[in-house]
């Protein structure tokens, strides 16, 4: 049934892991260049990078790409805007973008065959699949001072009592955009495009400071 | 008329300066006239002014519904250049730039004229070859005009940052010495005690509310103090030109946008030229206060509420901070907005328009400031004579019909 | 500073977040080619400009990146309502003042520039 839909794409697995290429992530020079302090028992924040995991970004009507995305790894897409959910796993979750357009993130190497069976299940619906897997990266920021060190940093309403668990927006970080989620109670996650990541890493070892911020690796 | 001088300044120190005669009339509005100007601000008065030296028009109406200037003339930050593009707009603002030259001895009245030079900054290969290829056309029409390196900038301006750690590298610029700054209350004072001398009413707290027209010919403005009546009239509106339009039953291809300026705290003199910068998109002055002039861009939204978002004002302050990191902990005074007619060109409307004997003047946008005595020159020729005058010509509303734009996007580039 | 009502995000969002587009329902010529240049001179070129409601294009250009009209009152700002792609005003202006202000012997021929 899928073989005309899959022959129109081009598709292939995007990491280099298979290749002698070193992967890097969209902070390996960030790394090197605005170090990383240890966390301590003073840190209020800390952060750490989710590296090389699986970003998509579906598009489509909501109706098809939900029975679809029950059918491949057992998530709902969220319908309402600005919100996420996950598996029962917590590994994978999927998000709302707008209103055609949903990010599913998932656990490294996963994204080809995940990818690959969506496009089988969705077959000849209207929909587009991208993997932005190399464009972006996840930061989790976990402690209490998350919510006063977000106030500093972005245009949206970060308090707790107008973010609940479960909400994502798109929004303004600094001179940059990022999208920050809520996935726990002291748990937030940004996810931040490549080209922006050293400058908002830095601005958030900057934005911490205050809160002994500490950087897990 | 009392001429002011030197002489008269010592003179009325004796006497503690409490017998200046006011510097124009009030007068009650006459029934009719031969010509009518509405809007009192720099371009207005500057019509009218040239219209009874000129032409010997004296029996002409300035109608205003606030206070003479105190539109965009009294609200922008009064950089004067020519260094436009194409030879059209180029033969307007150097046409002006001629009558500044020599504006303070016409109207006897000290306009503050100062030609400290404009640098235009460069910061990518695109804007120095933008940069070069203005330049060239400004020689070919013989303004004056340079470009300048990084190290050329440097000399003139030794606290803007160009090395290569800024954001953006200042890579040249181009540097008109014959451009600066003018004192914006003082030209709209100046023409209206000079045209008021010669015999024009100076009509304020009076509003147009709608024009006269019968079979197509204007011969009146309906106001809120009665209807006055000519039937030569002069729209020189500025942000509310399309609402002056609209009464008289036509569009005008224009779009009105908040545009906002800022001064800073009165500093010690720091800063002796202009310098503005189309990408990193900021602009800046020391007034002879003492203030830093500041301003960058429009809202981009329609508004006639002469104040400006938080947004741009900030991200006009980056701009500032990003090229003159001495700025930095400089405090702001004042912050305001102004109403700017905006075409789609960057060029003014300088025009007839479908109603016989109603002209336009409009669409100076960001920038007409340095236009004001040109502007009112040739506007009052065309005015005068029922023909455009040829410098005013290319400016006519037909071009939006028939494509022939003056398209000045990259000499306006940041908002001034 | 506005805070807009993002019909698609359902939800109010900071200014910085949208960039505003101009006029609403602006249609495009269905046949370029035929129209005369006054015709696509206007379409291109001419606008409402009111001086009071006035129907706007924005984009939550940072949010869910999704066009959608806005009614604004150009002198007090106020945003009266906000609405999808393809839906109409519900907020319309009166007819404005000043066209009743104009004397009645107007005759408003080939008056359109
Ligand atoms: C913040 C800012 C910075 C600027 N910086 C520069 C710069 O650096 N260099 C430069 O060259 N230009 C600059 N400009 C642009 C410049 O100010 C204008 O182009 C110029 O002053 C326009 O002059 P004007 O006489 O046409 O308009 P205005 O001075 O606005 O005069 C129009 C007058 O018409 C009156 N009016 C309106 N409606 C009616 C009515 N119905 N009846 C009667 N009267 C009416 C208004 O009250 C007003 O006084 C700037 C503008 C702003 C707002
Ligand atoms: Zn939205």
């Amino acid at each position: 049934m899928s073989e005309s839909a899959l022959s129109r794409v081009n598709l292939f697995d995007s990491r280099a892991d298979h290749a002698s290429v070193a992967v890097e992530s969209p902070l390996a020079y960030s790394w090197q260049r605005s170090g990383a302090p240890a966390p301590s028992a003073a840190s209020r924040v800390v952060l750490r990078e989710q590296t090389f995991l699986g970003h998509l970004i579906l598009r489509g009507g909501a109706i098809v790409l939900d029975e679809a995305l029950r059918e491949v790894l057992d998530i709902g897409l969220p319908g309402r805007p600005n919100t996420l959910s996950w598996d029962v796993s917590g590994e994978r979750s999927i998000q709302w973008l707008s209103p055609d357009e949903w990010l599913l993130i998932v656990p490294g190497g996963e994204a080809f065959a995940v990818e690959r069976r969506l496009r089988e299940r969705l077959a000849d619906a209207s929909f587009a699949i991208v993997d932005v897997s190399g464009g972006q990266t996840l930061l989790t920021l976990e402690g209490e001072a998350v919510p006063e060190l977000l106030m500093k940093s972005v245009v949206y309403d970060v308090d707790p009592s107008h973010f609940p668990v479960g909400k994502g927006v798109n929004t303004v970080f600094a001179k940059a955009t990022v999208i920050v989620r809520r996935s726990g109670e002291t748990r937030w996650e940004l996810v931040v495009r490549r080209s922006f990541a050293d400058y908002c890493y830095r601005w958030l070892l900057d934005a911490g400071e205050e809160y002994a911020i500490g950087v897990e690796r | 008329m009392q001429r002011y001088s030197g002489f008269g300044l010592v003179k009325h120190a004796l006497s503690h300066h409490e017998h200046w005669e006011r510097q124009w009339r009030n007068p009650t509005p006459k029934k009719q006239y031969d010509v009518i100007i509405v809007g009192g601000g720099g371009h207005g008065l500057a019509t009218a002014y040239y219209l009874a030296k000129e032409h010997g028009i004296t029996n002409v109406a300035v109608v205003e519904k606030g206070w003479l200037g105190g539109g965009n003339t009294a609200r922008n930050t009064t950089i004067v250049r020519s260094n436009y593009l194409w030879d059209e707009a180029a033969a307007l603002y150097e046409h002006s730039m001629k009558l500044w030259e020599g504006l303070s001895q016409d109207i006897n009245y000290n306009v503050m004229f100062s030609q400290r030079g404009v640098l235009n900054l460069g910061h990518t290969l695109q804007d120095m070859r933008d940069i070069q290829r203005r330049v060239n056309a400004n020689r070919l029409n013989g303004i004056d005009s340079e470009v300048l390196d990084a190290d050329g900038v440097q000399k003139i301006v030794p606290i803007l940052d160009c090395s290569k750690r800024a954001r953006y590298p200042v890579m040249g610029a181009s540097w008109q010495p014959r451009a600066g700054v003018a004192r914006h209350d003082a030209v709209a004072w100046g023409y209206a005690r000079a045209a008021d001398a010669l015999g024009v009413d100076l009509l304020q707290n009076t509003e147009v509310t709608g024009f006269k027209i019968r079979d197509g010919q204007v011969y009146g403005v309906h106001t809120n103090r009665g209807d006055i009546e000519a039937k030569t009239i002069g729209c020189v509106t500025a942000g509310n030109s399309g609402v002056l339009a609209k009464m008289a039953g036509f569009r005008l291809p224009l779009e009105s946008h908040p545009l906002q300026a800022l001064v800073s705290e009165p500093l010690k003199p720091i800063l002796d030229t202009v310098v503005m910068s189309n990408h990193v998109h900021g602009y800046i002055s020391q007034s002879d206060k003492g203030d830093l002039v500041i301003g960058a861009g429009i809202d981009g939204y329609n508004g006639y509420g002469q104040r400006g978002s938080f947004p741009t004002v900030e991200h006009t302050l980056q701009a500032i901070v990003e090229m003159f990191p001495i700025f930095s902990r400089v405090r702001m005074n004042r912050q305001w907005g102004g109403i700017v007619d905006t075409c789609p060109d960057a060029c003014p409307i300088l025009s007839k328009t479908p109603v016989k004997g109603l002209f336009f003047n409009c669409g100076w946008g960001t920038g007409g400031f340095k236009a004001t005595p040109g502007s009112g020159h040739v506007f009052a020729a065309s005015l005068a004579k029922g023909e455009m005058h040829p410098i005013a010509a290319p400016f006519s509303i037909d071009r939006f019909h028939s494509g022939a734009l003056v398209d000045e996007h990259g000499a306006a580039g940041v908002a001034h | 500073m506005f805070q807009i009502y993002c019909p698609y995000c359902e939800e109010l969002r900071e200014e910085e977040e949208f960039h505003p587009k101009g006029q609403a329902h602006i249609v495009r010529p269905a046949n370029p080619e035929a129209c005369s240049d006054e015709e696509w001179g206007d379409y291109l070129f001419f606008r409402d400009n009111p001086r009071g409601i006035h129907h706007e294009l924005w984009v939550h250009a940072v949010g869910c990146r999704k066009f959608f009209n806005v009614t604004r009152h150009t002198v007090s700002y106020a945003i009266l309502e906000t609405y999808k792609i393809g839906e109409q005003p519900s907020v319309t202006a009166e007819p404005a003042v000043s066209e009743s202000t104009t004397s009645t012997d107007d005759v408003r021929q080939g008056v359109r520039a």
